[in-house]
């Protein structure tokens, strides 16, 4: 090999390092993991909305007050879903929060429910009340974590965007906004409910 | 104050935890050695019954590949336990990364709660309800009369069950035959 040869190598392999430094890579695979994350976030969000027909079954032994609150309940389940944050809308904030609110109240909704069905011995000892109970509470603990997991691909994502030298291929190439966290606008939302499982 | 010692609050539930992923999140992990299958932080478990113990839960991941590990903490230092569970199962890595099978039953006996953690990939063989109810008629009742050791037997007893293949009988095998 003669030394032309070794000089070229050479410059593709700091070229190429060079390229690698500034976000060519880096940028987009920070972007699909936070995609991917928020595509975990859905699946959760769904797999509850799906148990929203059981609640709803659950309610209907018991008295005015839980029938209100299932009402809230389905109403801001149609909400939640109605509003379709896909992974092309991760940088809109005012898209998220309302997202957020919705599912919050939902959150918060089916907690309260759970909470006054806790009055009905007759409804809390059944067998498809307790599976309900179970299978609400790990679906709120499953989205709590995919939250979180999202926020935390997203702080990954916005931090490489904007730290040198991944910020050059972030702007120059990528043209990269940054992404946007989720956030609990009411409390409990991106929280599971605490279930209060006493027995005397 | 009677009632405030019979009240037992519990966690129950399963969660999917991200078992053998790089601990890389940026939340306080739990500072909790994995120093065997099980781990008995609490100091609520006989010596020869954690020798016995981590002698089935061995069978058990010969058997079944399952990892199953028990955990006992004095302290969930403010956390609430299903937080605490899947930090410290990611963080210990239990079960197969790619198969993501780590089981775990975490008992925090001074703040009265017990959890059964498991991995997302065996969601579809311990369901939600099916770890609830292992909790509520397995281990409660042990609990509740402060028999730790037998309540923990059960839960694993419990969970051996839900993951350990049903095999067809011979009768059925003839059949097939």
């Amino acid at each position: 090999m003669n030394f032309a040869a070794v000089r070229r190598m050479a410059l593709v392999a700091a070229v190429s390092l060079g390229l690698a430094s500034c976000g060519i890579n880096t940028v987009p695979a920070a972007e699909e993991n936070a995609k991917a994350k928020w595509a975990d976030v859905e699946a959760q969000f769904q797999r509850r909305a799906n148990l929203i027909p059981n609640l709803a079954e659950v309610a209907q032994g018991a008295a005015e007050n839980e029938r209100a609150i299932l009402t809230e309940v389905t109403e801001a389940r149609a909400k939640a879903t109605s509003i379709n944050v896909s992974a092309d809308d991760l940088g809109d904030a005012s898209k998220m929060q309302e997202l957020a609110a919705a599912q919050g109240q939902m959150s918060q909704g089916i907690g309260r429910l759970l909470a006054s069905f806790e009055a009905y011995p007759q409804i809390t000892s059944t067998q498809g009340y307790l599976t309900l109970q179970s299978q609400l509470e790990g679906t709120e603990n499953r989205i709590a974590v995919a939250l979180r997991d999202y926020n935390e691909a997203v702080r990954q994502y916005n931090t490489t965007i904007r730290t040198f030298p991944d910020t050059i291929g972030a702007n120059i190439i990528h043209g990269a906004e940054p992404l946007v966290p989720y956030t609990a606008v009411t409390e409990g939302a991106d929280v599971a409910p605490e279930l209060d499982l006493t027995s005397d | 104050m009677r009632g405030c010692c019979r009240t037992v609050l519990l966690g129950v539930g399963s969660l999917a935890l991200a078992c053998g992923c790089a601990p890389e999140e940026t939340e306080t992990p739990p500072a909790l050695e994995l120093t065997g299958r099980v781990v008995d932080a609490a100091e609520i478990l006989d010596e020869q019954f954690e020798k016995n113990l981590t002698q089935r839960l061995e069978l058990l991941e010969q058997d079944t590949n399952v990892q199953l590990v028990i955990a006992t903490i004095p302290d969930l230092q403010g956390y609430d336990i299903s937080d605490y569970g899947y930090q410290l199962g990611r963080d210990w890595g239990i079960g197969d990364a790619e198969r993501n099978d780590g089981l775990m039953i975490l008992v925090a006996p001074n703040e009265r709660k017990v959890r059964i953690e498991v991995g997302l990939g065996l969601e579809g063989l311990v369901k939600d309800e099916e770890a609830a109810e292992i909790i509520r008629t397995g281990i409660l009742p042990k609990f509740r009369t402060g028999d730790f050791e037998n309540g923990i037997s059960q839960g694993v007893d419990g969970l051996i069950v839900e993951v350990t293949p049903i095999e067809p009988k011979p009768a059925e095998l003839k059949e097939a035959a």
